[in-house]
């Protein structure tokens, strides 16, 4: 069983200078900005530690600034992961917009303060000094790494490159022997926890498959 | 001498370690911060805290401190309410004072580092007078409504330097240089801050002859109407009808301010005979007093009409109290509406917020709780000492967005 190396992450905010007061800015942009800010709007909403209704930046603020509470159901539908480029999942958020305003009249702007500030971030990637060499350890470490950590493998993990899985559930398969229990890991839904849940979740599930290991003779 | 490992079990571990990590890569260069004064401000507060720690990482860190007359520093106080949208008048020989007094300050300071942190408006010509390093423009000040004008002779200065970083994403200004976003913070183990016994606790509450019979309202702030203590006080009285409780308004004596003494006296007005408002003028230092005053706070209120960043929001919350606050400035930056806090709107909803806190403590030990874990993880001293680190090797790896240290 090849080493499991945790690392965590921590991100700081840029300012792009373009925000929106109303939908048809959010609109242009959507279009015009970095796919560094598309990514930290989208897959980086789980960084912010909380998940209230909705999945992304952009259905959080056409739901509470604009009040426009279905289009925020439609923008939060949307899954970053099954898109393999940022420029597909653009057109796909804009496409969402567009369609919405062609059948709904069009949304009052945002009261002066709560425009929409396009951000990107800088990450910086490093080590936690914690390593698993085997599945007790991964329980182990999972229960105390920081949430910066779970984020980095669980969310980032599946962004990175081509998407994909998450590392956990790749390391599990690929180079812990553990094909059953990373299928389980692959087949929650990220959308419906916010870290710390997320964190109870995979402990538990892989504490059941410890405790049965325990268990076997 | 306070050391960063002061700091472990208080602060997330994840900042400590880039903290060291980011040190270590930046290890002997020279770090120097300019601001234009010593003592006094939150800015002063927080380099007075955060020099010792750099100094402490290895890092050769100095402060430098320019010198200006009164002259100088009545125009920079103009320059500083223009930025934040009041009209004030200006002559090009203001202006022209304003780079003489800085051109001075350049001839006698010493300006080579690796990095210059160059603190808000005042010293922000300095910029012509670059020698070596990155130069990076701290504004702590709201500058999203400046006076047009004003802004315009300010960015012709700071749209020279590497970056900006400004407090919030709605106070960045259109430059084009890069902008960071770096909230500001508290510091954990000052006076303000760090934890206290009961014992002290009382002792400040029978001092300034405040029983703890029921449930006590605080809003801490200068007495400035944009505070809006009146309409504190309306809410107070709403929820007066439901449950019994005290209120106390603290705020420092605004000798500075010529509208203060008008406002303490409307308020204590206001209040009229009523001996459950609790009035309080605190003398300046009266960081100890501030502290055990939010301790001993059932709810603390800060409804503000206009804020900058509110950092007595994020006092609050890190003594597990629930707060209740205007929905304006950086307060949404700190408050998740009904997850760490309550975001209002009125004085009639800052009512209705207190009413649900004070009928359901369990639900209000909840949201305090979750403020102290949202202050600890985004708004402690620690996390504005990484990411000054982390802009700075940003800017040593500019173009990089993702980097493995």
């Amino acid at each position: 069983m090849q080493l499991f190396i945790f690392k965590q992450c921590t991100s700081i905010l840029k300012a792009t200078q373009q925000k929106a007061a109303t939908i048809r800015e959010l609109v242009l942009g959507i279009k015009e900005v970095s796919d560094a800010s598309i990514f930290h709007h989208t897959y980086q909403y789980f960084l912010k530690g909380h998940i209230l209704e909705y999945t992304n930046d952009f259905a959080q603020w056409v739901g509470e600034a604009l009040e426009e509470k279905t289009l925020s159901e439609h923008l939060s539908i949307i899954d970053p992961y099954t898109f393999d480029k940022i420029s597909e999942l653009r057109t796909r958020i804009v496409g969402v917009i567009k369609d919405y305003l062609g059948h709904f009249p069009e949304p009052r702007p945002a009261l002066r303060g709560n425009e929409f500030y396009f951000n990107e971030s800088a990450t910086i990637i490093f080590p936690t000094g914690i390593v698993a060499h085997n599945l007790a350890e991964f329980l182990q470490a999972l229960k105390y790494v920081d949430s910066s950590s779970i984020y980095y493998h669980f969310y980032e993990g599946r962004s990175r490159g081509i998407y994909g899985p998450d590392d956990f559930s790749t390391w599990l398969s690929d180079k812990a022997d553990e094909k059953e229990l990373s299928e389980r890991l692959r087949h929650i839904d990220p959308f419906m926890y916010d870290i710390e849940s997320m964190r109870r979740l995979i402990v538990q599930i892989v504490e059941q498959r410890v405790q049965k290991d325990m268990e076997t003779l | 001498m306070i050391r960063l490992q002061d700091y472990t079990g208080i602060s997330p571990k994840t900042d400590l370690q880039l903290i060291y990590r980011l040190s270590a890569r930046l290890s002997r260069k020279r770090f120097l911060h300019i601001n234009s004064t010593k003592s006094g401000g939150g800015v002063a507060e927080i380099l007075n805290r955060m020099i010792p720690l750099l100094d402490g990482l290895g890092l050769v860190v100095r402060w430098e401190v320019i010198e200006g007359d009164q002259r100088f520093f009545t125009i920079t106080k103009k320059i500083h309410n223009s930025l934040q949208g009041l009209q004030e008048e200006f002559t090009d020989d203001m202006w022209a004072y304003h780079y003489a007094v800085n051109e001075k300050n350049a001839k006698t300071l010493d300006l080579n580092a690796d990095v210059i942190f160059v603190h808000d408006p005042q010293p922000v010509p300095l910029i012509r007078f670059r020698h070596s390093g990155l130069w990076i423009w701290r504004c702590h000040i709201d500058v999203s409504n400046p006076v047009e004008n004003v802004w315009e002779r300010v960015s012709a200065y700071a749209g020279k330097y590497d970056a900006a970083i400004f407090s919030v994403a709605k106070f960045a200004k259109q430059m084009s240089i890069d902008e960071f976003i770096i909230t500001p913070t508290i510091d954990p183990l000052s006076e303000k801050n760090k934890d206290l016994t009961e014992t002290e606790i009382t002792e400040v509450a029978d001092r300034f002859r405040i029983p703890r019979d029921k449930p006590i309202l605080l809003q801490v702030s200068r007495f400035d109407r944009f505070k809006d203590p009146n309409g504190v006080v309306r809410a107070y009285r709403m929820v007066k009808k439901y449950n019994d409780c005290r209120l106390v308004l603290a705020g420092s004596s605004a000798t500075d301010d010529p509208e203060g003494d008008a406002v303490i006296r409307e308020v204590k007005e206001f209040a009229g005979n009523d001996p459950d408002i609790h009035t309080l003028l605190l003398p300046a230092f009266s960081d100890k007093d501030i502290n055990a005053l939010q301790r001993m706070a059932t709810v603390v209120l800060q409804k503000s009409l206009k804020e900058g960043f509110g950092l007595t929001v994020t006092e609050a919350m890190w003594k597990g109290k629930p707060v209740i606050g205007g929905n304006v400035g950086g307060i949404p930056a700190q408050i998740i509406n009904g997850v760490t806090g309550f975001l209002v709107n009125s004085e009639e909803g800052a009512a209705f917020r207190i009413r649900q806190v004070l009928n359901d403590p369990d639900m209000a030990k909840g949201v305090g709780e979750n403020a102290k874990q949202y202050v600890r993880n985004h708004f402690l001293i620690t996390r504005q000492i990484r990411d000054y680190l982390f802009v700075w090797y940003a800017m040593l790896n500019k173009g990089s967005t993702v980097m493995e240290l």
